[in-house]
């Protein structure tokens, strides 16, 4: 098993690092660059020139990423360019409001998820499983933006309830926590619903019923432990995408997170602010699939050896 | 008395059984009937096709032109679905639009799929060092949040549909290599393959004909997945801006087109919105009743 954490560890590392090279090279790709946003239009050729040179512009792209790289070791993560904050400083108050938004997400998307899937399977066929099931595939239907602006719709603009964007306060927590967990609960449902039903059709659940154990302890202790493991191994996999989607949630109600930076700084080809963030954002992917593999590994202990 | 007219019997029994053995073409269409999902989800799906084949035919007018000062509702004379917030025609933004998202979703699939089944095939069957490369590779995407890479193309080449195809297109034909790789894997030591090896054909004879059937099942299932999934995605994207440009029609944009206008005139947001949902729900559904089809140890369930 340490062997197996060991070669993951290592080959997670080899793609954080690989990411940071692409990331790198893509900014610096694009046409345009900072001089064209941070910059008056009307400064001259040489003012330009100037500031090309200060940032490290100019020299090739290697060598500006083997500096960037030297002071990201040295802690020195770089300053916004559009308003001269550190990248430290934003993490701080960025990823906070990330992670407040992200864990509230991946809480409530299990939470509703799990017991839903589990009463589907119990009730497979009849009406609770079929209005899940139906809720499910209108849930993996509905794009987020879209399960957003109606939510708004009748939650900020019918009823009043709730704020309709902005940040920080519990109720202004509640909507974008909703849409951004609506696509995992429906997935997770489903899967916790499928694999409930392959266990249920195992010998070991003839066994104890025929033992004359209890239909709630027989679900509840033995076929629901065996039926959550695979959902437990692909949760890493959920959170990379509810990285993923948080791009788009955080940008639609204005929730000052990590995301929604990220969207931003590219936008304005702020490369510095772009860069560490899209690094932070892949590290927190690939931890999660690192994390992904490992509790599939301890689940399945064939997986060691390939 | 068994001869000739036994015989016979024999000879003509034999004729009928292969001549009412279906195709396999038809045992799939007749399996996707019996199926309502499946069936439900098509005939969904195909109306979309058809819209986006031939939906400038329907489209009253052109889809970028302003041709009134108002937005007018639905069923306003000359305009169907009414006009958006800059007095454009909503049906003809929505065939167009419907037309970029059916091009986004397709496109994209068709080509991942066509290099993810090439790659898998060929990584599973071969194995050796191409396999570790390509793998490697393959198991470094295909766990990465699609909309991630979307925004870093889209920071690298710009705002524009070009960025999201692209990252699409990287992240999913790893998906297809991964499943079909690993099908290969199990079916490659299958006693069919020895013996179509021992009957001297060459290898790839036996990938086409006898490997590719039996792989392309899952990949069809996983494909109208992932045409939903980059329908999505383009459309999120477009969303926040970062997707289509002006003055492309693609739902997403007409969704956020509408947002100033919920409380007023909700429909500039409702029609391309409704219109996503029903594409991607039939493409789930569809998706759903595939895999019914293709893995009947899943239907008892």
């Amino acid at each position: 098993m340490l062997i197996y954490v060991a070669r993951r560890s290592a080959y997670m590392a080899l793609i954080v690092l690989l990411s940071s090279i692409a990331i790198f090279y893509s900014l610096r790709f694009a046409p345009g660059d900072p001089t064209g946003v941070t910059l008056n239009p009307l400064t001259a050729h040489q003012a330009r020139e100037a500031y090309r040179e200060r940032l490290g512009l100019n020299r090739p792209i290697y060598d500006q990423y083997f500096t960037y790289i030297g002071r990201l070791v040295r802690g020195d993560v770089g300053t916004s360019l559009v308003n001269g904050s550190s990248n430290l400083e934003l993490l701080k108050f960025y990823g906070r409001n990330s992670l407040i938004l992200g864990l509230t997400a991946l809480a409530l998307s299990y939470v509703i998820a799990i017991p839903l899937g589990i009463l589907a399977a119990v009730k497979r066929n009849k009406w609770p499983d079929q209005l899940a099931m139906g809720g499910a595939i209108l849930g993996m239907g509905i794009p987020n933006f879209w399960l957003a602006l109606i939510l708004v719709y009748f939650f900020s603009l019918n009823l009043n309830l709730l704020p309709a964007a902005g940040c920080c306060s519990p109720n202004q927590l509640i909507l974008p926590a909703v849409v951004l967990a609506a696509e995992g609960i429906a997935v997770t449902t489903r899967m916790v619903r499928s694999s409930m039903l392959e266990q249920l059709r195992q010998d070991y659940v003839r066994t104890l019923r025929a033992q004359g154990l209890p239909e709630w302890r027989v679900v509840g202790r033995h076929v629901l432990r065996n039926a959550l493991i695979p959902v437990i191994s692909l949760s890493g996999l959920r959170l990379g995408w509810l990285i993923g989607y948080a791009l788009i949630v955080e940008t639609i109600f204005r929730w000052p997170g990590a995301g929604f930076l990220l969207v931003d700084s590219v936008i304005r080809r702020d490369y510095p602010v772009a860069q560490f963030f899209s690094l932070v954002l892949v590290f927190f992917v690939v931890v999660a699939n690192w994390l992904a593999d490992i509790s599939y590994g301890l689940a399945n202990p064939v997986v060691r050896r390939a | 008395m068994s001869t000739i007219s036994q015989r016979r019997q024999d000879w003509e029994r034999d004729v009928l059984a292969h001549a009412a053995r279906p195709s396999r073409l038809h045992e799939a269409w007749q399996q996707l009937s019996s199926n309502k999902l499946a069936l439900a989800g098509s005939v969904i799906v195909l109306l979309f096709c058809l819209v986006a084949a031939f939906g400038p035919l329907l489209a009253p007018s052109y889809a970028t032109q302003v041709l009134e000062d108002a937005r007018l509702p639905p069923l306003s004379p000359g305009h169907l679905l009414g006009t958006d917030d800059l007095g454009r025609d909503m049906l003809s933004r929505l065939v167009l639009g419907i037309r970029i998202s059916i091009a986004v979703g397709l496109g994209t699939t068709a080509i991942s799929l066509l290099v993810g089944t090439l790659a898998g095939m060929i990584t599973g069957y071969y194995r050796g060092w191409v396999d570790t490369i390509v793998n490697g590779f393959v198991e470094m995407v295909w766990g990465f949040p699609l909309i991630l890479i979307a925004v870093l193309m889209v920071g690298a080449l710009g705002p524009g549909l070009l960025g999201v195809v692209l990252a699409v297109g990287l992240i999913n034909w790893a998906g297809f290599a991964r499943i079909i790789r690993g099908e290969v894997l199990v079916l490659r030591e299958k006693e069919f393959v020895a013996s179509a090896r021992a009957l001297g054909k060459g290898d790839t004879v036996i990938m086409v004909r006898h490997l590719l059937p039996n792989v392309i099942g899952p990949a069809l299932v996983m494909g109208s997945y992932y045409v939903a999934v980059a329908i999505i995605v383009e459309a999120g994207l477009s969303f926040i801006g970062m997707g289509a440009q002006e003055p492309l029609p693609s739902l997403g944009k007409m969704v956020a087109e509408g947002r100033g206008y919920m409380l007023v005139d909700h429909w500039i947001s409702t029609i391309p919105g409704v219109a996503i949902v029903l594409l991607v729900l039939g493409l789930n559904v569809l998706g759903d009743g595939l895999r019914d089809i293709f893995d009947p140890r899943l239907r008892e369930r």
